[in-house]
């Protein structure tokens, strides 16, 4: 091959290089333009609003994180300790709804994928139907039966019902996952001394690790961000997740959306890094989930 | 009946429970400890004030305790969610967890009456009469008896800013005439013009109600008409900014860049401490007469709960929090404007301009209705001033279609139904299935295969019980609502009569606006075009980022992720901004490439656009990430294969990429599609279902029929039934056309 | 070492019949070989002997043990998958110590056994790799010694070198073979390819649709197969088969004309002669021979050639030995001689071959 058309091949592909970064760039600044809002309306107390695109604060100032984080004037008595106690709830009740859904899915996915049962497909259906509900009129008899349980006004409590509502999702996640593996890993296992639960855990379940953690993390979302239920089922400050007390910032006549924003940001802080910690999983473990979804 | 069901489900929960208890890793969750050591009787408050009103609280509430009155009593204040606080007085009180005092409007006492949550304060001394307003009481009473303290109104009154404006405005004519001598982008007046809730001043003054005495609609006539006119004369001429939120009246008054705005008194906290500024009583119309705006009052009451555990205390913490002392402190600190006379006549109080500016207010104010019909007015009466003051429609055509759409959301509740016919069809289903169950049992086959399923019921029980008892019973339950009708703890059985009311569009058009069918339509275009740009977006930029070469993949995919991880409430609520036709940033970007700016939510194709480009930024992250999993699992020597073979890129991503990654999208697009059948947050939050319920999607008209207009639970449980059957309907279908093991249903 | 025993296995899947009743005797320090096309139920076979199926009907002893409603785990064997099933999660070393582990041996055993293991299969630089890390050839070794270590009264083997390459496949038949000699193991050995098949085994089964169509040393069931399908299954390239009447101590047809051995002699009526390529001799200069082969192609391999053609419309192939193949050319018609062990006849209908007239009898019945 001649040296100037060699050149001009890689003259090429440096351009199309060069083409795909812009066209990702475009995408993350559509990815993140409306986050910088939140941001910017989260730094600017006292900005009026101006039809701006660039999306920052013009006069910044922590004013809303302080508030929030209650250290500054303005902020509720009780303020700082009480924000980390609803920090630690919010990590306890999340990090337990992860496991507790993880946990009640990860066997019946796997029974759904490797065995061949009565009311298999029944039930299979009823998990498709329950993503399908709206939960319009659920709250009220959800509130009778966790009062019948006892576990009103308990992170327990809450704690189950994000898990059993995680629960479908993660196992047809999970399920994906384990119709993945051969079944010639249980297998040898079994002929090399495990039972059937031992094949699962000693080999089955390190296989799909990554399946489990992504599945882990969703769960993690749906108890992390979510107040209503929390703030219908929990009556007293010490046990409140942080998304309730964010929620106390748009009151009946009015809300103050830049401490909300404030607040959304540092809620979604932990989120983006198990994201960032993750995100290798991520990727794996969606595609152990989706090669025979 | 429910004590067995609490038997039953305590009974199926056990299992669950047990396995919890294993993995739960903290205490703490029992009853609070310091009540056995405390002699004193617990007095549960809740509320769902802002910050200073929550502050003022504690303080009254520790006074209490160091009051002789307060002396047996300790207080446990909870500060709700106000987006909670209705559903949560709702669940709590008929149980018994409820409080035993709690604060709320005035206006809704009657609906908590009707569904047993209140009781009677009892009688009130002659000093305590005396030391309320008269009307104020009477806003609490329903039949003959008393419901509640009142502890503060609410309403609104003039914000003036002293360096644009030095002398009161007396009228609302003048305001308009300060247009000529204010700066483009300055506004003589800022208020929520397309809010049924402030336009209602200048209704009145006009001599027109919302809702008349006797609870019929009464937003029509010339009063009306005057009113629109008016409005649209205020928006047309830039005296007041279209399309204004609350939030952006707040901005615009505290960045100095409005001479006036009319607000309630928890506009005052935000202001910045370098503005100065006074509050004044609302100017007059001169249109109108002379006669003056007059805002709506609400009258702030404490409650006593039905099954309050400590009515004494319950009672005499109200009076205290009622009561000049505590109104003292609530005036001081929330600066809130209370209803006790004798704390109001504290000079202090009344040398307070801003206090009493407010006070003056209140007085010339009207009280919202007690109607609980008045929570259907605002919808059809906001839809047609909005309709009016964006589209091009006569005044008398909104006026008149918003009476319309007032008898349709007030529709009479269906009568009630003997429910001998269901019952029979239900016991008729129950011994059918015996009858099959033990034709199964007995067969030879089918028990064998029972045997063989054993060991996997051992993997799937706790997985069936807690999502039977936790999920799936409750949306029973909700299901099984849909056969009643009225407001919840006051329903009647009414057979099928929801869902035929449904499916014949309540006996209007069945194409016609709000009607099922054209609701199922939208949403049905709603989830192909979202579905379809989640796709295309999330694929695209997945087989962008999947090439090994590229630099920074990581740091890309980080970033590209980044809309799923930040809470969707507050990013669709930075979008709506984003779309504001006056300060939105999309405009701000179309005016810089020299375009015009667009009213976003004024036309159904581009409020429509606004929802799904919010829906897509936020959905497409999951797509994306689904598509990377899935191309790491596509050998890479495939792609060299069809190098070799000559394929361009296009026919090597469709005859080679896509075949591969179409089945493992499969049960992604399929879970994509019922999210966003039933995405009620990107709806309800950006378009609110602008232009007039258009860009509604089924779950959004079943949340506002459960929760915004009358709570005709009943009526939304029909259509959340109606929405699963379409969904079930729809993805079976969808499972057919497509491969067997493309559509994740696997039936 | 164990012997194993199975008898009148069953096993139907749905309403499919796998297995129809199987007997089978392996005795101690035997390698047994189950050969057969795809679906014959040879590995279904295999996974109820390991346990990893449940029969049934029947029963499997290994020993003097009633294994047949044991878990896998509780009947000592070891099985070497067609695909490996290498714990991807584990290094090669604890691949290796895996189940030696969960059996509860001590660390120092474990680690004793995973050293000589690896020094015989040459694994020692490959200890700490994880599978993915691995050749094919290597993942083999691994699989095999993993099932190795654990030193089991039974080993089974699943298509082990299906998924090798044709050059490795030789090498490492070679190296079971021996392993088979040092370890004196018993060996259950299941493929569907028949050099495999001939080279390993002690004693060859070969099963048919879930029977067994005939069980022997592989030279014995080569030299006398028992029926068509055997016939056909062994020897490349295949037995030409070509129907044929017999009578008179001779078997007639188009193009064929074949005297009898004593033992066939007797035979009359309808038959299918069955003829290996091996088995043919050239006649020089077109003599007429026992069979008149109209040669279609021909296939030169240097010391052999084989002649690809028809004898009265049935596809025929011989061999053709040394240079004598050069005088052979498309078209040509050439005559063939019949080695007298070479012939086989097998029953038109049930397709049995046709021993003796007792045998016939037993046949038909």
């Amino acid at each position: 091959m001649s040296a100037p058309s060699s050149q001009r091949a890689h003259g090429r592909a440096l351009l199309a290089e060069l083409g795909v970064h812009l066209l990702v760039l475009l995408a993350v600044v559509f990815a993140l333009y409306p986050v910088l809002w939140v941001v910017a309306l989260a730094l600017s107390p006292g900005d009026a609003p101006e039809p701006r695109v660039l999306p920052f604060a013009s006069h910044p100032s922590l004013e809303h994180f302080a508030a929030v984080l209650g250290v500054g004037a303005g902020s509720e008595a009780g303020g700082g300790w009480l924000f980390g106690r609803q920090l630690l709830n919010s990590v306890l009740v999340s990090a337990s709804t992860a496991i507790v859904a993880v946990a009640l899915a990860t066997p019946a996915a796997y029974a759904l994928a490797r065995f061949d049962f009565v009311g298999a497909k029944e039930g299979e259906r009823a998990l498709l139907a329950t993503q399908m509900f709206p939960g319009v009129a659920a709250s009220i008899p959800l509130y009778l039966i966790l009062d019948a349980l006892g576990l009103l006004d308990t992170r327990t409590g809450l704690v189950l019902v994000y898990a059993t509502t995680a629960v479908p999702f993660a196992i047809f996640q999970l399920r994906g996952a384990f119709a993945a593996i051969p079944k010639d890993l249980e297998e040898a296992a079994m002929v090399d001394g495990a039972t059937r639960f031992g094949a699962f855990l000693r080999v089955v379940l390190p296989v799909v690790r990554p399946a489990l953690a992504v599945t882990a993390l969703f769960a993690f979302m749906t108890a992390w961000n979510e107040f209503v239920l929390a703030a219908t089922f929990l009556s007293r400050e010490e046990t409140f997740t942080l998304p309730v007390v964010l929620q106390r910032y748009v009151g009946e006549y009015d809300a103050r959306w830049g401490r909300f924003a404030a607040g959304a940001i540092l809620v979604s802080l932990p989120v983006m890094g198990l994201f960032y910690a993750l995100q290798r999983n991520l990727v794996r473990g969606l595609s152990a989930g989706g090669v025979k979804g | 009946m429910t004590g067995s069901v609490r038997r039953l489900a305590a009974l199926s929960g056990l299992a669950a429970l047990s396995l919890f208890a294993q993995l739960s890793v903290f205490s703490g969750d029992g009853a609070p400890v310091a009540k056995a050591q405390d002699a004193r009787r617990t007095v549960r408050v809740w509320h769902a004030y802002d910050e200073a009103e929550a502050r003022a609280l504690r303080e009254v509430v520790r006074d209490f305790e160091r009051s002789p009155e307060g002396q047996p009593y300790r207080l446990e204040v909870l500060h709700v969610a106000f987006g909670a606080y209705a559903a949560k007085l709702e669940s709590a009180i008929p149980t018994g967890e409820g409080p035993d005092v709690f604060i709320d409007a005035h206006e809704r006492i009657v609906t908590y009456v009707e569904r047993h949550l209140v009781q009677p304060f009892g009688a009130l001394s002659g000093r305590e009469r005396f030391d309320f307003d008269a009307a104020h009481l009477e806003a609490l009473t329903v039949g003959r008896a008393l419901y509640g303290l009142p502890l503060a109104l609410k309403c609104g009154a003039l914000y003036v800013n002293d360096a644009l404006l030095p002398n009161d405005p007396a009228t609302l004519e003048e305001l308009e005439a300060l247009r000529a001598h204010l700066p483009v982008g300055t506004y003589p007046l800022v208020f929520e013009a397309e809010s049924a809730y402030w336009d209602a001043g200048l209704l009145h003054a006009y001599g027109g109600r919302l809702l008349d005495s006797s609870g019929r609609y009464a937003f029509f006539g010339p009063a009306a008409e005057r009113t629109l006119a008016h409005l649209r004369r205020l928006v047309d001429t830039a005296v007041v900014p279209a399309e204004a939120s609350g939030d952006l009246v707040k901005k615009l008054f505290a960045g100095g860049r409005a001479a006036t705005a009319i607000g309630g008194p928890w506009l005052a906290p935000d202001l910045p401490r370098s503005l100065h500024w006074h509050v004044a009583p609302l100017p007059s119309v001169r249109a109108a007469s002379g006669a003056p705006l007059v805002p709506y009052v609400t009258i702030e009451a404490a409650l006593i709960a039905t099954r309050a555990r400590e009515i004494e205390g319950a009672r005499a913490f109200a009076r205290f929090l009622a009561g000049p002392k505590g109104a003292a402190v609530r005036a001081r600190v929330a600066r809130q404007i209370v209803a006790s006379r004798t704390a109001a006549l504290d000079p202090e109080l009344v040398r307070d301009p801003f206090l009493s500016a407010f006070r003056r207010s209140a007085e010339h104010g009207l009280p919202l209705p007690t109607n609980p019909r008045m929570r259907s007015t605002f919808e059809p009466a906001q839809r047609a001033i909005r309709n009016y003051l964006r589209g091009g429609r006569s005044a008398r055509d909104v006026l008149e279609q918003g009476e319309r759409r007032f008898d349709d959301l007030v529709r009479p509740l269906p009568a009630e139904r003997s429910p001998a016919p269901a019952l029979l069809v239900v016991s008729l289903g129950l011994l059918l299935a015996v009858a099959v169950a033990v034709r199964r049992a007995r067969d030879p086959h089918f028990r064998l295969a029972v045997k063989r399923s054993l060991p996997a019921y051992a993997y799937v029980t706790h997985a069936v019980i807690a999502v039977g008892l936790l999920v799936i019973a409750p949306l029973a339950v909700g299901a099984a609502t849909s056969l009643f009708a009225g407001a919840p703890g006051n329903l009647h059985y009414v057979g099928l009569a929801n869902y035929v009311d449904v499916l014949t569009a309540r006996g209007g058009a069945l194409l016609g606006t709000g009607s099922f069918w054209l609701v199922l339509l939208v949403t049905i275009l709603w989830t192909a075009v979202n579905v379809a740009l989640h796709l295309l977006l999330g694929v695209g930029l997945a087989l962008l980022l999947d090439r090994p070469t590229l630099r920074f993949r990581g740091i890309y995919r980080v970033l590209l992720v980044l809309p799923w991880a930040v809470p969707s409430y507050v990013t669709a609520l930075a979008w709506k901004g984003m779309f504001h036709r006056q300060f939105g940033a999309v405009n701000a970007m179309l005016s810089a490439l020299g375009g015009e700016p667009i009213s976003w939510f004024a036309r159904w194709s581009t409020a429509f656009a606004a929802n799904v480009a919010t829906n897509v930024w936020l959905g497409f992250p999951f797509m994306m990430v689904v598509t990377l999993g899935a191309l790491a699992a596509i050998p890479q020597d495939l792609y060299e294969a069809a190098e070799v073979d000559g394929a361009t890129a296009w026919q090597r991503f469709r005859l080679v990429t896509w075949p591969l990654l179409a089945p493992s999208l499969g049960p992604a697009i399929a879970m994509g599609a019922v999210w966003t059948f039933n995405m009620f947050n990107v709806v309800f939050l950006v378009s609110g279902g602008e232009p007039d319920g258009t860009t509604d999607i089924l779950v959004s008209e079943a949340y506002r029929w459960a929760f915004t207009r009358s709570q005709q639970v009943g009526y939304a449980a029909a259509y959340a039934v109606l929405i699963f059957g379409v969904l079930w309907i729809g993805t079976r279908a969808l499972g057919r056309a497509t491969a067997p093991d493309a559509a994740g249903t696997k039936s | 070492m164990a012997s194993l025993t199975l008898s009148q296995i069953e096993k139907t899947l749905g309403t499919t019949p796998i297995l129809r009743g199987i007997d089978l005797d392996v005795t101690d320090g035997e390698l047994v070989v189950l050969v057969g096309p795809s679906g014959c139920g040879k590995s279904t076979l295999l996974r109820t002997i390991a346990g990893l199926e449940l029969p049934d009907r029947g029963t499997v002893k290994i020993g003097e043990r009633d294994v047949t409603h044991l878990a896998p785990r509780e009947r000592d064997v070891a099985m070497v998958f067609q695909s490996y099933a290498l714990y991807p999660h584990l290094s090669v070393r604890e691949n290796l110590a895996f189940g030696l582990r969960l059996r509860g041996e001590t660390s120092e055993a474990i680690s004793a056994r995973i050293a000589d293991v690896a020094q015989s299969l040459g694994l020692e630089k490959l200890l700490e790799r994880l599978p993915k890390q691995l050749s094919g050839g290597q993942r083999q070794r691994v699989a095999m010694g993993r099932a190795i270590a654990r030193r089991p009264s039974l080993f089974l083997f699943d298509e082990p070198l299906s998924n090798l390459d044709a050059a490795l496949r030789g090498e490492v038949r070679v190296e079971i073979k021996k392993l088979h000699a040092k370890l004196g193991a018993t060996m259950v050995y299941v493929t569907h390819d028949q050099v495999e098949a001939m080279t390993l085994a002690d004693k060859l089964v070969v099963l048919r649709a879930g029977r067994v169509e005939q069980i022997g040393p592989p030279l014995e069931v080569y030299k006398h197969p028992a029926s068509r399908f055997v016939a056909s299954f062994l020897g490349t390239p295949g037995m030409g088969f070509l129907p044929a009447r017999a009578g008179g101590g001779r078997v007639k047809a188009e193009g064929v004309d074949v005297a009898l051995p004593d033992g066939l002699a007797a035979h009359e009526g309808d038959v299918v002669l069955g003829v290996r390529p091996h088995d043919v001799r050239l006649l020089p200069n077109k003599t007429k021979g026992a069979l008149q082969l109209t040669v279609d192609v021909v296939e030169a391999m240097g010391f052999e050639a084989y002649a690809h053609g028809h004898i009265g419309g049935k596809p025929f192939v011989a061999r053709l030995e040394g240079d004598a193949q050069t005088g052979v050319r498309p078209g040509d018609v050439v005559g063939l001689d019949v080695e007298a062990d070479g012939v086989h006849l097998f029953d038109p209908k049930s397709e049995v071959a046709l021993t003796a007239p007792p045998a016939r009898t037993k046949g038909a019945a």
